[in-house]
């Protein structure tokens, strides 16, 4: 290997992830949970995201190398609803920090600051998929809920924080007001699609249709987790024939083979969104994620 | 059909509007419509799939009302979890006589259909201080706890702490259970060199986490073993340093070096050395990834001869030095499929002459689920004198209870 490459290498592996002048240093799971501990922590945090915007969040790698930056971590603030059991526990468990384990006083769980959607019922087994049993953990999707998140980041740093808690309110409060005229905006927008119907891949899209008026007229997979079947998707076919449904909603980190086959029977299109702030160029924070969600959306159930 | 709208209407029924709410908008079929059959074959002709029948509503509760993740935590229940193994094998010549290890084997020219394991796992945080996990392991020997130990959560300066019986921490696949391995049996440097199955035993492990901006881990065990059943249980000290890096954002590196010494009595002392290489190539988007993973082992036996080795140890190699390791490669090409090769060596025992063994193996897994596995391997074994011969194996798996974390 090169001398420089090797000094690269070296320096790379060398390097502390956390700047020196971050009064807390706050890990979350996802890019979004970041990207709002950003918006209320301000300077005074730093901020890591375990997994990626374009990742899917339920197959993210246990990587030991993740457990180094729980190690250092203030506070971990997870999603919780088992979107991450496949990968966090462990994770939490190499990290020999306790105050993260669930429960723990530097541990924050967002979905206990929300109020959650799509809880099953009845006989709660795996016939039904790989579902969620504590309900649907795609709530970031709605801006209210977003701010509701973002509101108990910041009590949790006021908490781990008190000197910068004041900070943390203020900021927690002018993002709030920020969104709040945002979603003005985007109803404004969305008003007359109100009841047009759509098709997504995987059930992602609860939050969003519920704040929007949208309607989702069946996903992809009939079974989170499992392929779905010719004959699901000729039902949906047949459906968006019959109802006039043109968009088949797919976060970019999915396999879109189903959906493409699906838009072009039923003469429809293929929306492809981020899934997460950070899984585009263009969603560079939560704000502009939720816009490009709106803007490509609404064009394709015109 | 109509059976099914019925009950469907029914449980909605019983369940009131909530469960309604809830209920998937699952589209109506109609299969004996000439036009929607034509649809669905297109549709499967394009996917690469058969046709199929519309997916089987979820069977219904006795009650009508299920449980509930939070009402299950009220109850402080661990979360349990149980994986059952079965195979069906075919060998091409008499392994258990000419090439002796555990796994799945089945006499010469005769498919045979074999229990292989199941596995019932038991693991909670029982108080602020300790997590605690339990895998018991139900074979056509009967019932045997693989692992039971406490961890310590709350220890200072990097520090953990497990006591009760556990996997060594020797090289990377002993420290795995069996149906996280890539393929479906174990190479045979393992068996050979190291243990039966598992090199495990009750005692006591010290981890350390450096403070090293990578993930660098120092352990310590003192545990009494018996590798080859049926032996002494004598004490056993294993150090283990491993390292996981990160070379970009797509690409894992983790090294582990491991060494062990067994007292084996009279003065004599068993040595075991391992070097374990693992490297990941997974880009951030998608669920591809490929593997390439190696693992070298020695043993050496040091002062005396060992004082009795069973003769079942003794027909599977032990009692005397040599190395072994393994090389594989796994393609993980989506969510359903992966495919792997590996190459093993180790020394020859049982009834085959003294020498090096070699053997080659393909691997195909379709992963019908996140917990329902089918997997296919077919090995060829070269012993030394030139004999050779094919073995196969169809493995198939299930996951019941609690998710589990995938493993790295």
């Amino acid at each position: 290997m090169p001398l420089r490459s090797s000094t690269l290498l070296l320096a790379a592996l060398l390097a502390a992830p956390w700047p020196a002048s971050a009064a807390l240093r706050v890990v979350t799971t996802t890019e979004g949970l970041a990207a709002l501990a950003r918006e209320v922590g301000g300077d005074r945090v730093a901020v890591i995201s375990l997994s990626r915007g374009v990742q899917d969040p339920h197959f993210v790698d246990a990587n030991p190398i993740l457990a180094v930056k729980l190690r250092d971590a203030d506070l971990l603030v997870d999603v919780g609803l088992e979107l991450e059991i496949g990968w966090l526990p462990p994770l939490v468990n190499q990290s020999r920090n306790a105050a993260i384990q669930p429960g723990g006083p530097s541990r924050l769980t967002a979905a206990g600051s929300v109020q959650v959607l799509d809880v099953p019922t009845g006989t709660i087994d795996r016939s039904r998929g790989d579902l969620h049993p504590g309900g649907n953990p795609h709530f970031l999707t709605d801006p209210r809920r977003g701010a509701q998140v973002a509101r108990a980041i910041a009590a949790k740093l006021a908490v781990l924080d008190p000197a910068g808690a004041a900070g943390y309110q203020a900021r927690a409060a002018a993002f709030s007001a920020r969104l709040d005229a945002a979603l003005a905006r985007w109803k404004v927008q969305l008003q007359p699609l109100a009841g047009r119907k759509l098709f997504v891949h995987h059930r992602t899209l609860t939050y969003f249709l519920d704040w929007t008026g949208l309607e989702s007229a069946g996903e992809m997979e009939p079974r989170p987790g499992t392929p779905p079947p010719s004959s699901h998707l000729a039902d949906l076919v047949a459906l968006a024939r019959k109802e006039g449904i043109k968009a088949c909603v797919v976060e970019n980190f999915y396999d879109s083979k189903a959906d493409e086959l699906v838009a072009r029977l039923a003469g429809g299109t293929v929306v492809r969104i981020p899934g997460d702030v950070g899984g585009e160029a263009a969603a560079s924070s939560y704000e502009a994620w939720l816009d490009l969600l709106v803007q490509r959306i609404s064009a394709a159930v015109k | 059909m109509r059976i099914t709208l019925v009950a469907s209407l029914l449980a909605v029924g019983w369940a009131g509007p909530i469960v309604a709410a809830a209920t998937d908008p699952a589209p109506t079929s109609a299969p004996a419509d000439p036009e929607r059959q034509k649809l669905e074959a297109q549709i499967a002709r394009e996917l690469g799939t058969g046709a199929t029948a519309p997916a089987a509503e979820p069977a219904p509760t006795a009650s009508g009302h299920g449980g509930s993740a939070s009402w299950a935590r009220l109850l402080v229940l661990p979360d349990i979890s149980a994986v059952g193994t079965f195979t069906a094998a075919q060998d091409g010549y008499d392994v258990a006589r000419l090439s002796p290890r555990e796994g799945p084997l089945g006499p010469a020219g005769k498919p045979t259909f074999l229990f292989q394991e199941l596995e019932l796992g038991l693991q909670a945080v029982i108080d602020p201080y300790f997590r605690a996990d339990a895998f018991i392991a139900f074979t056509p020997r009967g019932a045997s706890v693989e692992e039971a130990y406490l961890t310590a959560l709350a220890l200072p300066a990097g520090l953990q702490l497990k006591a009760g019986l556990f996997y060594a921490p020797f090289g990377r696949l002993n420290t795995l259970h069996p149906h996280s391995w890539d393929f479906t049996d174990a190479p045979l440097a393992r068996g050979r060199l190291l243990a039966t199955e598992n090199l495990s035993g009750p005692g006591l492990d010290l981890l350390w986490l450096t403070p090293l901006p990578w993930f660098a881990e120092l352990q310590l065990a003192a545990q009494t073993t018996d590798p080859y059943d049926g032996g002494e249980g004598r004490l056993t000290g294993t150090v283990k340093l491993q390292q996981f890096v990160s070379l970009s954002e797509a690409l894992s590196l983790g090294v582990g070096l491991s060494a062990a010494r067994r007292d084996e009595g009279a003065g004599a002392w068993r040595d075991l050395g391992d070097l374990d290489l693992f490297l990941k190539y997974r880009p951030v988007s998608g669920r591809a990834y490929l593997t390439l993973q190696g693992e070298l082992y020695a043993r050496k036996f040091r002062g005396h001869a060992p004082a009795a080795v069973p003769l079942a140890a003794a027909f599977q190699g032990d009692g005397a030095g040599g190395a072994g390791g393994y090389l594989q490669v796994l393609w993980r090409r989506d969510t359903w499929f992966a495919c792997g090769a590996r190459y093993d060596r180790a020394p020859a025992a049982g009834e085959s002459p003294r020498g090096t063994e070699q053997r080659w193996a393909l691997v195909g897994h379709w992963y019908m689920s996140e917990f329902s596995r089918l997997a296919l391997q077919v090995a060829y074994d070269q012993r030394p004198g030139g004999a050779s011969g094919w073995e196969s194996i169809l493995y198939l798996e299930f996951v019941m209870g609690a998710h589990g974390a995938h493993p790295f």
